[in-house]
């Protein structure tokens, strides 16, 4: 049995005992002479009260010296240490011993003002400091990118000393039957072999999701046989519960009931193990950096466990690439409570719609039923409709895409035309009776997907039985990203499509980069795209007005025309996966002409040594795994230039692994049984290896403490 | 009695007038003022006057032989006996000399006052007032005379006393014996803190030399309530000795001693017929004189 102290530096403060003994000392108050008559009476009561006055001047001496001591001495926490007597006794003998460091995300938990990680270290550390001199030991850090490294158990403590203190918080998700599993088997190496005794020791949280019971127990692999080892499990936590709240998830969807860029951003928030909170409050934050802002608080009910949803809206002010960040009040765990998400909100994609054809009759209109489509009140899309005059006058440049319809043929616009769709403009030609293929092949030929042949009639409309010989839409391209939107039963309204009369393609005249989005029942092309220079170009074989075919009545006119109008202004291509959890790679897709730079992190800091990773043609696109939640950004290299710049397009945002904001912890006996029972394992809950039990003082000396205290006011009473 | 008149008799207004004549004078008057006048007028037969009859007057004194005369009812009125003679002892010790605060009296200051207005009031009914002062002995004598000078000579020695020396009852017992043959009234006046513990012995034995002893227990307020709370000195006034102690330490057992020791005396002056009278220092005169004239007058009748 020894007595130890978790503060020892504070005991100076047992001078203060001192205190009482100094004021008898140094502090007596001269008496006051004062004559007086019955001083007879006077000597008498004295020498009456003597012997009971000093009794009590001990008494109340010995209460306040008593009251600081134990003061002090409880500020130093003592601690009686008794040697345990049961604990996995083992053999004697000196004992190979490797142990094993718990870094996973739920050691960040905070518990007493340190994290599980500070106080696992220190454990560590004092196993390492009470090994014997021929004990040989190892340290696998659990917690890290990759599969756990175990060196065989040396001499060289120092080093394992580094390598523990140099141990940082990790992020990711720890297996930790993965990391036991490693090190047990370096404890099979040769190096240990003059020892006689096996000994594995964990320093973790017992977070239950970091172990995986179902697998085989590990086993030290010797000459002489398999043996199991003796195991100490550290608790880091010391026997407490790991309560815990976390943002589990977060969803953005466009909601245009909630503006022109309104989303509606899903949030699901989890918890286990804590008391049931009202008026919670929840933010939504904005940007990114110093540009973050909290645009919304909103207030949550949560119960103790289990999860519960809320739903906030949002408008953007302007579409583009957006950060997006949820967040709770930082509990014990605050990595957890918060999740950023990058949200590619819809750009307004402006749309010259040239009507080669205007009609005072609005439906017989051709740019009628486009205008209408577009200009709907959640669309992305700002038409401008203009005759073949406005045409010739519009300025190209101020403009995202050209929509031709029923143009007989772009004429002195035709160079203008290619400049625009070569330097990253979309055009979208839609045929008519006053098309002029041979101009249009003469003027854009090589800009269009396939070069015009002649008009086919499939059926005249009005006559008997044209219902049935009208063309229908067939081979469909579903991913494309403009038509990606259809699926299920919304397909039907694409597929119900009819044409009287459609544009023949001149076949195989120009195969570079076009491709057939959708045929007609007998194989003509009738939905064409190509690539052109940066821009794109789409060519649809009718009319947009029910003249030859009757789309634009159908209910996949709206959203394929506004998608259409979208992917030929490049605004679909800003489609990014999911994020993805720390610790898991994910492939960065650069622009053509460039090269990965850097990554820069949540924390600001550039990670360019990742940057060498694939990169090349022949590698497929470079990987990185992100080590902490959070947003990062990416910065690109222009191969021209060699200029570099963070391409907003790439940012993405890495979440907390779910499974390490689970802090349900396993049942010591439960991880006792997997490795072998009693007599090889056990649970420290005190995080200490040794098999002593401690237990404080400190209540006892503070008991103390207020029984001085009430006995010196009886006193001075 | 006017409120001027009582507020003149608190000690503390008296503590303020400088001589011991004016407090004389002041304390006489006020408390001629507040004695009733008595229906008494003497038992000696040496007739003084007639007075008309008025209810509440005794019949016995009416004149019935006037009655024959006039018709009217007249009663007989006498002259008041002026053969008492009375000694006022005074102690003078050092004890004698305290006072608890500044604005009280000490004991001697109020006694020479009791005593030099005792001495007026008996002259003034032509009585013969004498005078002892004492403290370790006997330090001044003045034989009981009725005549108006005794007063002033009183007076004077009264108030030429300083206080010091021990107090020894003895030496003024010793005294009386030997000056007082005749049967006479003495008042006593003194704080009786007598180391002698045949004190109060000495004291009723002036009872058994048949003189009519009246004990005024001198006692300052303070003596009485103790107020002492810190570490204190306390000083003998009579010698040299000294002990130190916390007041509120030691003050339940002082109290409980004094207690005991006040009863003592009580007990002892009511054992021997000898009037006690105990005197706080912060009392108004009045309060101490009337009722013990009055007592006195009732003896008397």
């Amino acid at each position: 049995m020894s007595l130890s102290f978790l503060h020892p530096a504070l005991l100076w403060g047992l001078a203060a005992a001192a205190i009482p003994l100094a004021i008898h000392l140094f502090h007596r108050r001269r008496p006051k002479a004062v004559p007086f008559p019955a001083i007879d009476f006077v000597m008498q009561a004295r020498r009456e009260t003597e012997r009971r006055l000093r009794l009590r001047r001990i008494l109340l001496f010995a209460a306040r010296t008593a009251l600081l001591a134990a003061a002090a001495l409880a500020i130093a926490r003592p601690r009686l240490s008794t040697p345990e007597a049961s604990a996995a006794p083992g053999p004697a003998g000196p004992a190979a011993t490797a142990v094993v460091l718990d870094t996973s995300a739920s050691m960040a938990y905070r518990l007493g003002g340190r994290t599980l990680l500070d106080r696992a270290r220190d454990d560590v550390l004092e196993v390492l400091a009470s090994l014997g001199p021929d004990e040989p030991a190892t340290v696998v850090i659990c917690g890290g990118e990759g599969a756990p490294q175990a060196d065989p158990p040396g001499f060289d403590r120092l080093a394992l000393r580094r390598l523990v203190a140099d141990a940082g918080q990790g992020f990711a998700h720890s297996d930790l039957t993965t990391c036991v599993t490693a090190a047990v088997r370096a404890l099979g190496d040769p190096a240990a072999a003059a020892t006689s005794r096996r000994r594995l020791v964990v320093a973790t949280d017992l977070t239950a999701s970091a172990w995986r019971l179902d697998a085989p127990p590990p086993v030290v692999t010797t000459a002489a046989g398999a043996l199991r080892p003796e195991v100490v499990l550290l608790d880091a936590p010391r026997g407490e519960r790991l309560g815990n709240r976390w943002v589990g998830g977060l969803v953005a969807e466009p909601e245009p009931a909630a503006g022109a860029h309104g989303y509606r951003i899903g949030v699901t928030v989890n918890g286990e193990g804590v008391e049931a909170e009202r008026d919670v409050p929840l933010l939504l934050r904005i940007g990114a950096g110093k540009d973050e802002r909290t645009v919304l608080r909103s207030l949550l009910e949560l119960p103790a466990s289990g999860s519960t949803r809320k739903a906030l809206a949002h408008d953007f002010a302007v579409g583009g690439p957006a950060v997006v960040t949820v967040a709770l009040p930082p509990d014990a765990l605050p990595e957890d409570d918060a999740l950023t998400l990058v949200v590619d909100v819809p750009r307004d994609v402006k749309v010259l719609v040239v009507n080669g054809a205007p009609s005072a009759v609005r439906h017989r209109d051709a740019a009628y039923f486009l205008e209408a489509a577009l200009s709907g009140p959640a669309s992305p899309v700002r038409p401008t409709v203009v005759d073949a005059e406005g045409f010739a006058k519009a300025r190209l440049g101020d403009y995202d895409v050209v929509m031709l319809l029923d143009l007989r043929a772009p004429g002195p616009k035709a160079a203008e035309l290619t400049a625009f769709v070569e330097n990253g403009g979309g055009l979208f030609v839609a045929m008519g009776d006053d098309v002029d293929p041979d101009r249009y092949d003469a003027e854009v030929g090589g800009l269009l997907p396939a070069p015009l042949h002649v008009v086919k009639t499939a059926a005249e409309r009005g006559t008997p039985g044209a219902e049935a010989k009208a063309a229908r839409l067939a081979e469909i391209d579903w991913d494309h990203p403009a038509l990606r939107v259809f699926t299920g039963q919304a397909r039907e309204g694409l597929e119900s499509v009819r044409a009287w009369r459609y544009m023949l393609l001149k076949p195989g005249a120009k195969e570079g980069g076009a491709r057939v989005l959708a045929r007609y029942d007998d194989g003509a092309p009738a939905l064409v795209e190509a690539r052109r220079g940066k821009g794109r170009v789409m060519l649809f074989a009718s009319t947009l007005d029910p003249e030859w075919s009757d789309w634009t009545i159908r209910t996949s006119f709206l959203p394929a025309m506004q998608r259409i109008a979208a992917w030929l202004a490049g605004s679909l291509d800003e489609r990014r996966s999911a994020p993805g959890v720390v610790g898991a790679p994910r492939p960065l897709e650069l622009p053509a002409g460039s090269s990965l730079a850097a990554v820069v992190g949540p924390d600001g800091r550039e990670r360019r040594e990742f940057a060498a990773r694939g990169g090349g043609a022949a590698e497929g696109p470079p990987v990185f795994t992100p080590d902490r939640p959070g947003l990062w950004q990416v910065k690109v290299r222009d191969r021209a230039t060699g200029g570099e710049r963070l391409d907003p397009a790439l940012a993405f945002s890495a979440w907390p692994d779910p499974r390490e904001s689970d802090t349900r912890r396993l049942e010591p006996a439960e991880l006792t049984a997997w490795f072998g029972g009693e007599a090889l394992a056990r649970v420290a809950s005190d995080g200490k290896p040794s098999g002593t039990r401690e237990v404080p003082l400190w209540s006892w000396l503070l008991l103390l403490a207020v029984g001085a205290f009430l006995a010196e006011g009886l006193l001075v009473s | 009695m006017t409120e001027a008149g009582k507020r003149l008799l608190d000690p503390r207004v008296l503590a303020r007038l400088a001589g011991l004549r004016l407090r004389v004078r002041a304390t006489a008057e006020g408390v001629l003022s507040g004695l009733h006048r008595s229906p008494h007028h003497g038992q000696s037969v040496e007739f003084s006057e007639h007075k008309e009859y008025a209810p509440g007057d005794e019949l016995r004194h009416v004149d019935w032989k006037a009655y024959g005369k006039f018709d009217k009812y007249y009663v007989k009125r006498f002259e008041q006996e002026t053969n008492l003679r009375a000694w006022l002892v005074v102690d003078s010790s050092g004890s004698m000399g305290y006072r608890g605060a500044e604005d009280r009296l000490t004991k001697l200051g109020y006694a020479s006052t009791l005593c030099g207005t005792l001495a007026h009031l008996l002259v003034r009914q032509q009585d013969a007032a004498g005078l002892a002062v004492f403290s370790g002995k006997v330090t001044s004598a003045l034989t009981p005379r009725a005549e108006p000078s005794q007063v002033n000579a009183i007076l004077e020695t009264l108030e030429a006393l300083q206080p010091g020396g021990e107090t020894h009852v003895e030496a003024a017992v010793a005294f009386l014996a030997e000056r007082a043959r005749r049967r006479s009234a003495v008042m006593v006046f003194s704080d009786l803190l007598d180391r002698d513990e045949r004190m109060l012995r000495l004291v009723t034995d002036l009872r058994r030399r048949r003189h009519e002893v009246t004990v005024f227990h001198l006692l300052d307020p303070s003596e009485l309530d103790f107020p002492f709370d810190d570490p204190t000195l306390f000083l003998s006034m009579e010698d040299a000795r000294s002990v130190e102690a916390r007041g509120r330490d030691v003050r339940k057992g002082y109290l409980e001693l004094l207690g005991k020791w006040l009863e003592q005396v009580r007990t002892a002056c009511g054992e021997a017929d000898v009037d006690y009278v105990r005197v706080r220092t912060d009392q108004p005169l009045d309060e101490v004189l009337v009722p013990f004239l009055a007592r006195r007058e009732r003896t008397a009748a």
